[in-house]
């Protein structure tokens, strides 16, 4: 869904300082952060396969390439 | 015959006469996304769809080709001191001719936005947000929702909402403030004060567009109309009808005395009666109710949500959950189902465009 969102276009390569300024550089930061900037409850962010939830957080700082995967849960019907 | 814009749980469908024929169905459009509504505005035929995901959020998304392509909505969401955050959208209102890049957004929870550049932006109505009786509203089993927004297309300051369940409210200063518009409308499940203020729950309001004095709605407790903008309503059911329940309300825009309804047996019971799809016509200002229901299949344990049924000068549309869309262009005199076997329907809406 968010890269039907983008014209089919899956990845960027971006410059950020954290994780969340990575993420709020994307054109669909609007459907991963909520109005109040909060990370959507059911999108997964994974940095180099780590979930960030358990890994800092999503403002802990990038530091050379990393890769940053967003994934919607596993849930609904 | 317009072509048909279908939302359901699992993108939009749009549905194409052929001639005679069998429609052509096209879609699914924006895949993954639940349509709550979509509409074609008819200024422009821009297609507009309130779009939810329980994954990332709620939104609207435009389309300028028929929903082939789409952009979404940059900026849409509530103010940080309410303490809400915007939880569905539900309906999209086009402004009025002239009132150029001007709509209506209903969300919730019980929120109303506006935008003035073609749903690039989306502003939260403080007069609906902040509404004073706020604390007495209630979410029905679909969440608070603002489901129908109605303009007056005499008077450009007037403009009515409704929303589940808060009742009907409106505005005579193009949406600053509201009133409750709830006189005579009963909330049977508060047995101590059946005829608050606000609270009722209302399923749809409609305005008749050649006589905008006369409102209609199909209420959680009955079927009502308004012959004074909304200040009084008389309820309507008990002479032909199965039940006062139901969700969506159609009516005859050459003929404000004509009301369509597709009862439901009750709260506790939401589907059909006794397994009869069941349409249901007045002619009379709602005085006597009589069944339309030929062309239409029976026995058929089905429902028909709010927002999944839809007039205008050529017929009447409806959507069920089991996902097939009914037609009539004869006043209900006889049906033919347009599509069947799509996801379940949340909305129907008929739409010009070139």
């Amino acid at each position: 869904m968010l890269a039907a969102e983008v014209g089919g276009q899956r990845r960027f390569e971006v410059e950020a300082e954290t994780v969340a300024a990575a993420l709020k550089s994307l054109p669909v930061s609007n459907l991963v952060f909520d109005e109040r900037g909060e990370l959507r409850r059911l999108v997964n962010v994974y940095v180099d396969g780590v979930d960030v939830r358990d890994s800092g957080g999503i403002d802990r700082p990038l530091c050379g390439d990393e890769e940053i995967r967003l994934i919607g849960a596993i849930a609904g019907g | 015959m317009p072509r048909i814009l279908v939302g359901t749980r699992k993108g939009l469908f749009v549905l194409t006469p052929d001639n005679g024929g069998p429609w052509r169905v096209s879609g699914p459009h924006l895949k993954g996304w639940e349509v709550f509504h979509a509409v074609a505005d008819p200024r422009d035929g821009a297609v507009y769809a309130a779009t939810n995901s329980f994954v990332y959020g709620a939104t609207v998304h435009r389309s300028e080709d028929g929903g082939e392509t789409w952009t979404r909505a940059e900026e849409i969401g509530l103010p940080e001191d309410t303490g809400l955050t915007l939880e569905k959208t539900w309906h999209v209102e086009p402004g009025r001719p002239g009132e150029e890049g001007r709509l209506w957004l209903g969300g919730a929870p019980g929120v109303l936005f506006r935008t003035d550049d073609s749903g690039k932006t989306w502003q939260p109505i403080d007069g609906v947000v902040r509404h004073p009786t706020r604390e007495k509203w209630n979410p029905g089993a679909g969440g608070m929702c603002c489901h129908s927004i109605q303009l007056d297309p005499d008077d450009p300051q007037r403009m009515y909402i409704a929303i589940s369940a808060a009742g009907a409210f409106r505005s005579e200063d193009g949406g600053e403030t509201w009133e409750p518009a709830n006189q005579g409308v009963a909330a049977d499940f508060f047995p101590d004060n059946p005829f608050p203020d606000v609270g009722q729950c209302v399923h749809k309001l409609l305005l008749h567009p050649a006589d905008p004095a006369r409102l209609w709605q199909q209420n959680h407790c009955g079927v009502y109309r308004s012959d004074d903008h909304g200040r009084s309503w008389e309820r309507l059911e008990g002479n032909g009808l199965p039940s006062g329940f139901g969700f969506p309300i159609a009516l005859d825009p050459a003929d404000p005395d004509t009301a369509f309804v597709i009862p439901e047996e009750g709260a506790e019971n939401r589907v059909t009666n006794d397994g009869r799809l069941g349409v249901y016509r007045t002619r009379d200002r709602g005085a006597s109710w009589e069944l339309a229901s030929k062309g239409l299949p029976q026995p058929a344990w089905c429902a028909v949500l709010r927002e999944a049924a839809s007039f205008d000068e050529g017929g009447v549309y409806f959507g069920t959950q089991s996902g097939s869309v009914f037609v009539t262009c004869d006043g209900g005199e006889s049906w033919t189902e347009a599509a069947s076997q799509l996801p379940p329907i949340l909305s129907v809406e008929a739409a010009d465009w070139q």
